[in-house]
């Protein structure tokens, strides 16, 4: 490990790979959160039949790993669509639909955390479903939700790791090949590891400055959800 | 006849096989303030959320102002907005401060627009004296503070009826006294109440009538030194020798 | 559809899959527990060591751990040339950050009155730990080891990256031999969902069983 400064000359192929990786976290949170909170309020107020087309998908992605998942939607969807996608399409939709499985369980602990009185007074004001869902149970769950949701963002971020199986170039893959090129596989698979934990525990920094100052006295989660 | 705020006819509710409400006929005038009393799981809770419009009847009608509400075309959450609710539990909107449960309706049912609705807020809230209180979250008021904060909520929208659903049940004893006085306030201005409750007090001073219900019906009704001294039915007479035996 | 042969290939991996997880899983849960009691009752030095470890494994990709152990660190440690252990070493030692957080939270809901209750008959703090709380925050850790479980088995796909003949890698073959693009994938998800949601829904209802018969929270 004498010269370390090696990795420098890797620094732009690194940050490449770091935007790349930080991109697929937020496209998938994004596309995840989406996801997350139709899913959660159609098995809260949806019918029977949506209730179980939300559980089988929301099973699906959550009980199968996500390399399994990348694999078969890059591979399969052309075949089955004929339309081409590039492992950066398939990669964020795979993260999205991944996520929004996950996200779907905290909205629907938050949404349920909103408890009937509420709404029953909503109701007595005059209020129709709308309104009572927009002033009423999404302000409230959206910050109930963001401890847990916290948890998402981390795993998520991690777990965008698995990209590297079909073949795209996020900070993993760059790294695995930066390992094999410079034969010192340990410096870099280290100084991979800081730059994940530094991105993690900042972001953690920020969301916890997030949470606080949204938060509301008496709204805090007192079960876990 | 005079102004007939809200009334029923036949009104039934049935939950599964279970049958709550069991033909009611009811009607309360501008102005008056009634009390219900009874025993528990009577359906007095039912009957209120029913007459109140938040559950619909299974048989029966509701008529508000001389409407038939559910087979006219009524827009229902507008008659809802122009009926009141304060229920057992404070039921406060626990993101918002006082101030703004107070708004809410206001601005999103009613349509009025930020300055008019604070105006009407801060003076409804002036009327259950918690003006000083205008910016805490329901969090950090106790649960008579809460409670009032609920009364203020149903009134500001200027309803033409108040319904009550045992609003000091599960407040402390020495915090009820401070929700009941308000109610009290309220009814010498003369605002229509409807009232479930067991504060027998309060029903002696302001009731113009008790109606006494057990299982699904009115069993007996009529001016409070009638109901609560002389009842006629052995039911009403036993529930009141229970309720008043410990004072 | 897929053929039984295809299918009966693809079972070959479910085996590797399952030892992956459940090594690692046990890995985790000797490494968990002292952590979890570490952070609890020991001086503050050993807390802050426990306390980093568990930033440092929660906060870094478990392929990465992986790959450093298996490519990196095998040229001083010959024993992660061994892409299996290498698997299940990354996966344990990740895994008893996690089962460290699942007891802490248990640890703390069994509650202080109890350890206060224990020593007031004369128990040390040790035997208080041993006797009285561990065998109530075991149980209301039992849904939480259950996701952890599930979790591992979904995880130890990633070994796949290096080389392990684990359910997915098998997947893989039978999609490059059969030129189906869906089929094993589909089927190797399927076969993963039969592992993880069993044992998670079996550990969550015995613990909420146990909790009722024991009037935990």
């Amino acid at each position: 490990m004498s010269d370390i400064l090696f990795i420098l000359e890797f620094a732009g192929l690194i940050l490449e790979g770091f935007i790349m990786t930080v991109i697929m976290t937020f496209l998938g949170l994004a596309g995840g959160f989406v996801l997350g909170v139709l899913s959660a309020l159609g098995d809260v107020y949806g019918g029977k039949f949506l209730k179980i087309i939300i559980n089988a998908y929301v099973e699906f992605f959550r009980g199968s790993p996500l390399i399994v998942q990348l694999l078969m939607f890059y591979f399969s969807i052309p075949i089955l669509t004929g339309i081409k996608w590039d492992a950066f399409t398939a990669g964020a939709v795979t993260l999205m639909l991944n996520s929004g499985a996950y996200q779907k369980g905290y909205f629907k602990g938050a949404i349920e955390a909103v408890f009937k009185d509420q709404l029953l007074a909503a109701k007595s004001l005059g209020m129709t479903f709308k309104q009572t869902l927009m002033h009423i149970v999404l302000p409230q769950a959206l910050r109930i939700v963001i401890p847990p949701w916290t948890n998402e963002y981390v795993s998520l971020g991690l777990s965008t790791s698995a990209l590297i199986v079909i073949g795209l170039r996020e900070l993993t893959n760059i790294s695995k090949s930066i390992a094999a090129q410079t034969f010192r596989p340990l410096e870099v698979y280290l100084f991979t590891s800081i730059i994940y934990l530094v991105w993690i525990t900042v972001s953690l920094k920020v969301l916890d400055y997030i949470y606080n100052r949204v938060r509301i006295p008496g709204l805090e989660v007192t079960s876990e959800i | 006849m005079a102004d007939v705020v809200l009334a029923c006819e036949g009104l039934k509710k049935a939950y599964g096989d279970l049958m709550v409400l069991k033909g009611i006929n009811f009607k309360i005038e501008k102005g008056q303030t009634k009390v219900i009393i009874g025993p528990s799981g009577s359906g007095k809770s039912t009957f209120l959320r029913v007459i109140g419009l938040l559950e619909p009847p299974t048989d029966g009608k509701v008529f508000f102002e001389g409407q038939d509400v559910y087979s006219s075309d009524m827009d229902l959450n507008m008659v809802r907005a122009k009926i009141g609710f304060v229920f057992q539990e404070p039921s406060l909107f626990r993101h918002l401060t006082a101030l703004d449960n107070v708004k809410i309706g206001l601005k999103v049912v009613l349509g009025m627009s930020e300055e008019e609705a604070t105006e009407k807020a801060m003076e409804t809230l002036r009327l259950v004296h918690l003006e000083e209180w205008a910016h805490h979250y329901p969090a950090q008021l106790s649960g008579g503070q809460q409670q009032r904060v609920g009364i203020a909520r149903a009134l500001a929208m200027d309803p033409d009826i108040l319904l009550f659903d045992e609003p000091t049940a599960s407040l402390d004893i020495e915090l009820t006294w401070e929700v009941i006085d308000v109610m009290k306030e309220l009814a010498e201005r003369e605002v229509t109440m409807l009232v479930v409750t067991h504060e027998i007090g309060f029903a002696k001073e302001v009731a113009d009538e008790i109606l006494f219900m057990d299982d699904g019906k009115f069993l007996e009704w009529g001016p409070p030194e009638k109901v609560l001294r002389n009842p006629s039915t052995p039911r009403a007479r036993e529930f009141l020798s229970r309720l008043l035996g410990g004072v | 559809m897929i053929t039984l042969s295809d299918f009966l290939f693809l079972l070959q991996g479910v085996p590797v899959t399952l030892s992956i997880s459940l090594l690692s899983f046990a890995l985790g849960f000797i490494i968990g527990i002292p952590i979890a009691v570490v952070r609890q009752i020991a001086p503050l030095e050993l807390t802050v060591v426990a306390e980093g470890y568990e930033k440092v494994m929660r906060g870094i990709p478990v392929l990465v751990f992986m790959l450093f152990l298996h490519f990196g660190l095998a040229g001083i440690v010959p024993i992660f040339k061994d892409s299996f252990i290498s698997s299940v070493v990354a996966l344990g030692l990740r895994s008893g950050a996690y089962q460290s957080q699942i007891f802490r939270g248990a640890i703390n809901s069994v509650g202080r009155d109890q350890m206060r209750a224990a020593i007031s008959l004369g128990m040390t703090r040790t035997q208080a730990f041993r006797h009285i709380i561990l065998p109530q925050a075991f149980i209301v850790a039992l849904p939480g080891l259950g996701s952890e479980i599930a979790l591992l088995i979904k995880d130890s796909s990633y070994s796949f990256v290096l080389g392990v003949l684990d359910l997915t890698k098998y997947s893989d073959i039978l999609r490059k031999a059969t030129k189906s693009f869906i089929i094993p994938y589909l089927t190797a998800a399927i076969l993963y969902i039969l592992m993880t949601f069993p044992i998670a829904n079996y550990l969550d209802r015995w613990g909420s069983r146990l909790k009722t018969k024991y009037g935990l929270r």
